[in-house]
């Protein structure tokens, strides 16, 4: 194996060997208090003005109104009927800014919870500090469409390493070649493995360690996910559990992301796409929210009623909002300076929103949060200790930034 | 006396506070109503130019028509259609309906102006009695969004247009039956883009030239092309004629005038034009550039003047409005 070898060619060439030696599935099951993040990525970045902080009426507001919501005096876009109706189990910050109108520069940054590259982002972080001996699926998987908006992925381990990469499953499909080709019989899979970790063996004593300890990793997480592709068999849901998450990617996905967390995954991101509304953002946000609206909710109330929500943190985030502006095509375009986030779940308080932009909705008024408070946010929420270092290869590196806190006011 | 195309005189300019979207005279041509980004319908006294507000929708006047006994029908972005009695002095509310649970995309009104359709964004197509806002019945739910209708003169037939990705449709519906008669694929003006799998494209609007042979869709000839025009043969679905201006954005309306020509709004990034054609003919009669995007525009009942609206501001991002009239000369 080569030590540059990237983690999907690790993957491609751990499934054509392995098999036999696959763990029994009592050996998979999560520990039952461990803290999961389900993170909704709203990819293109969502109106905030249209969502979780709507100013009818005004200057730049839209043409949609605010809904009264399960809290006192709290609105939101009237385009989350059902969302609007479980704020009280919410926790939404109106005022983040992240400064950063850019889709690449805004997906890596609020999901690293920094500017400065090369650090691991949330799912990769979480999977790395939320490990147990004994793990063996994935720390972190992605769940999308077959989208080709390459920023969607970027990112990822930084300097963890490959182990915590993550996987991506595409289209709501099981990794390429989890199925062990006909003809391959469980002996000859024995062997191809121990030629494997041989190879790998030799490699480690004149080679890095991590790379090829994070393959080898790669390798058995990739048997865990052949023993356990039945979590990928939607069809096993009922018609009507699959209707109520909605017949598109979105809910077809979430109701993946909950199998998957049920099956102990740490940490699982559903990509949300085409937010980004430069053109007509009214119907298309009218389009996006309808379909948001009704699998969050029903996600959530799955959640909720499998125990689930106790430690799992859910965050709905985008890489950055959009503009107060309407441009002249009745779009809204990049805008990174007053934007939310929601969060539900564990370790947060419920029913807050915290924040406030202005009247315009172009700039924040209070309590004004950074893409690094936001991340230490997640990671307190999941009881880790967002001030901690990690300590890799001989080098300390903090795991949050610390220039930045947690958002005391919505933590729990 | 027929009136030359070429030569258009700007009467009045009206500046509003946000960018319009929608215009149309009243029945009797005494008022010019315009909507936009706002709830509030601009009123416009043609002869004095005196202007006043009229209030009672809920949210952006989107689309607007005239129908019988002198009244104007006016939608908006949630569903709302509201009826004003511009007999008076002033425009009166008439009646005022939810008519749909979601954005109204598009509004027409019959030859006689009896009877309206109300089309929404979730391809609900509703027709209505104009005089009280009752609903006489619901057409088979399209899968896309309507963004465009036409109740064809001879009364039996309605023409929707929806916005399906990479292939907006025209469709011919038989009013008394509900059955289809003819359905149009109109990949031209289709704006698909596969890196957003959006359809930023299809048809803006639609128009029926006065004897009803002709469709005509508004659109934008691709992601990035030419605001243009397609005319469509009602009898044989061919296409009969693609009109395009100069102009990189969206045609995003059009008005026959009785002289036999048809003119179009348009509109790109902080400019805009409006352009006449003979439907027979590839060339323009005359264009005249304005100094924002213009969305919409109507023929006075007198056909000797025209009203064009307009979104103002630098770059990309209007903030005002302006609703000009104009006067053909002879």
């Amino acid at each position: 194996m080569q030590p540059n070898l990237t983690r999907r060619q690790a993957i491609a060439r751990t499934l054509g060997l392995a098999g036999a030696a696959a763990m029994a599935p009592s050996a998979l099951a999560a520990s039952p208090h461990r803290k999961q993040l389900l993170v909704l990525f709203l990819s293109g970045g969502a109106s905030q003005l249209e969502t979780w902080d709507p100013k009818p009426g005004t200057k730049f507001g839209g043409p949609f109104r605010a809904i009264n919501t399960s809290l006192d005096g709290v609105r939101i876009g009237e385009l989350l009927p059902r969302t609007a109706k479980i704020m009280h189990r919410l926790a939404v910050v109106r005022s983040v800014n992240s400064n950063l109108p850019d889709h690449e520069k805004g997906h890596y940054a609020i999901q690293a919870g920094r500017l400065a590259p090369g650090y691991p982002v949330l799912g990769s972080a979480v999977a790395k500090l939320l490990e147990q001996p004994g793990d063996v699926l994935p720390g972190y998987i992605t769940l999308r469409r077959d989208g080709p908006k390459a920023y969607t992925d970027t990112g990822d381990a930084g300097f963890l390493g490959a182990k915590y990469e993550g996987v991506r499953v595409i289209n709501g499909l099981p990794p390429d070649n989890l199925i062990v080709p006909a003809g391959i019989n469980a002996a000859a899979l024995q062997t191809r493995d121990a030629v494997r970790r041989a190879a790998d063996e030799r490699f480690l004593r004149t080679h890095a360690k991590a790379p090829i300890n994070g393959y080898g990793t790669n390798f058995d997480q990739a048997r865990a996910l052949m023993q356990r592709r039945e979590i990928f068999d939607l069809k096993v849901e009922s018609p009507k559990d699959i209707e109520r998450y909605g017949r598109h990617d979105f809910g077809q996905n979430c109701m993946l992301a909950r199998r998957l967390l049920e099956a102990g995954v740490p940490c699982v991101r559903v990509v949300h796409f085409d937010w980004d509304a430069h053109q007509d953002n009214f119907y298309w946000h009218q389009m996006r929210c309808a379909e948001f609206d009704r699998t969050f909710v029903t996600l959530l109330d799955d959640l909720e009623q499998r125990g689930m929500l106790e430690h799992t943190l859910v965050v709905v985030t985008g890489e950055m909002g959009r503009t107060p502006q309407i441009n002249n095509f009745g779009g809204r375009d990049h805008w990174g300076r007053a934007w939310s986030v929601a969060m539900a779940g564990c370790g947060i308080k419920h029913g807050v929103v915290h924040g406030m932009t202005n009247d315009l909705g172009t700039e924040v008024k209070e309590d004004e949060v950074g893409i690094g408070d936001l991340f230490h946010t997640y990671l307190t929420a999941l009881g880790i200790d967002s001030s901690a270092d990690y300590h890799l290869n001989g080098q300390t590196n903090p795991v949050a930034d610390p220039a930045a806190r947690p958002i005391k006011a919505v933590l729990a | 006396m027929p009136v030359n195309p070429t030569k258009t005189k700007l009467v009045i300019e009206h500046k509003h506070e946000v960018p319009l979207m929608s215009c149309v005279f009243s029945p009797n041509g005494k008022h010019l109503l315009a909507g936009g980004r706002d709830s509030g319908v601009v009123c416009v006294e043609v002869a004095s130019g005196k202007k006043t507000m009229l209030t009672g929708h809920e949210s952006w006047v989107g689309d607007m028509a005239r129908a019988c006994d002198d009244l104007v029908l006016t939608s908006d972005y949630v569903g709302g259609v509201i009826a004003w009695d511009c007999s008076g002095e002033l425009p009166a509310l008439r009646w005022k309906i939810a008519a749909h649970p979601s954005t109204i995309r598009a509004l027409a009104v019959s030859a006689d102006g009896k009877t309206f359709a109300t089309g929404d964004r979730d391809g609900t197509v509703r027709l209505w009695q104009s005089s009280n806002g009752k609903r006489m019945r619901e057409f088979p739910k399209n899968e896309h969004p309507i963004y465009g209708l036409a109740l064809h003169p001879d009364g039996k037939r309605i023409i929707t247009a929806d916005r399906r990705p990479q292939k907006p449709t025209i469709q011919v519906w038989d009013i008394a039956s509900g059955k289809e008669l003819l359905k149009i694929e109109v990949p031209e003006l289709s704006g698909y883009r596969r890196v957003e799998d959006i359809e930023w494209g299809g048809i803006r609007s639609l128009t029926l030239s006065p004897d009803g042979s002709l469709i005509m869709a508004c659109g934008r000839a691709g992601y990035d092309g030419p605001a243009s025009m397609l005319l469509y043969d009602i009898a044989s679905g061919k296409l009969h004629r693609k009109l395009s201006s100069t102009l990189k954005g969206f045609c995003y309306s059009a008005r026959c005038h009785r002289d036999g020509w048809v003119m179009a709004a348009s509109g790109e990034i902080a400019k805009g034009e409006f352009r006449a054609w003979k439907s027979d003919q590839d060339k323009s009669l005359a264009d005249t550039a304005t100094a924002g995007p213009c969305s919409a525009l109507d023929i006075h009942p007198d056909s000797s003047r025209f009203a064009v609206t307009q979104a103002i501001g630098k770059s990309s991002y209007p903030e005002t409005g302006v609703l000009a009239i104009y006067e053909w000369q002879a």
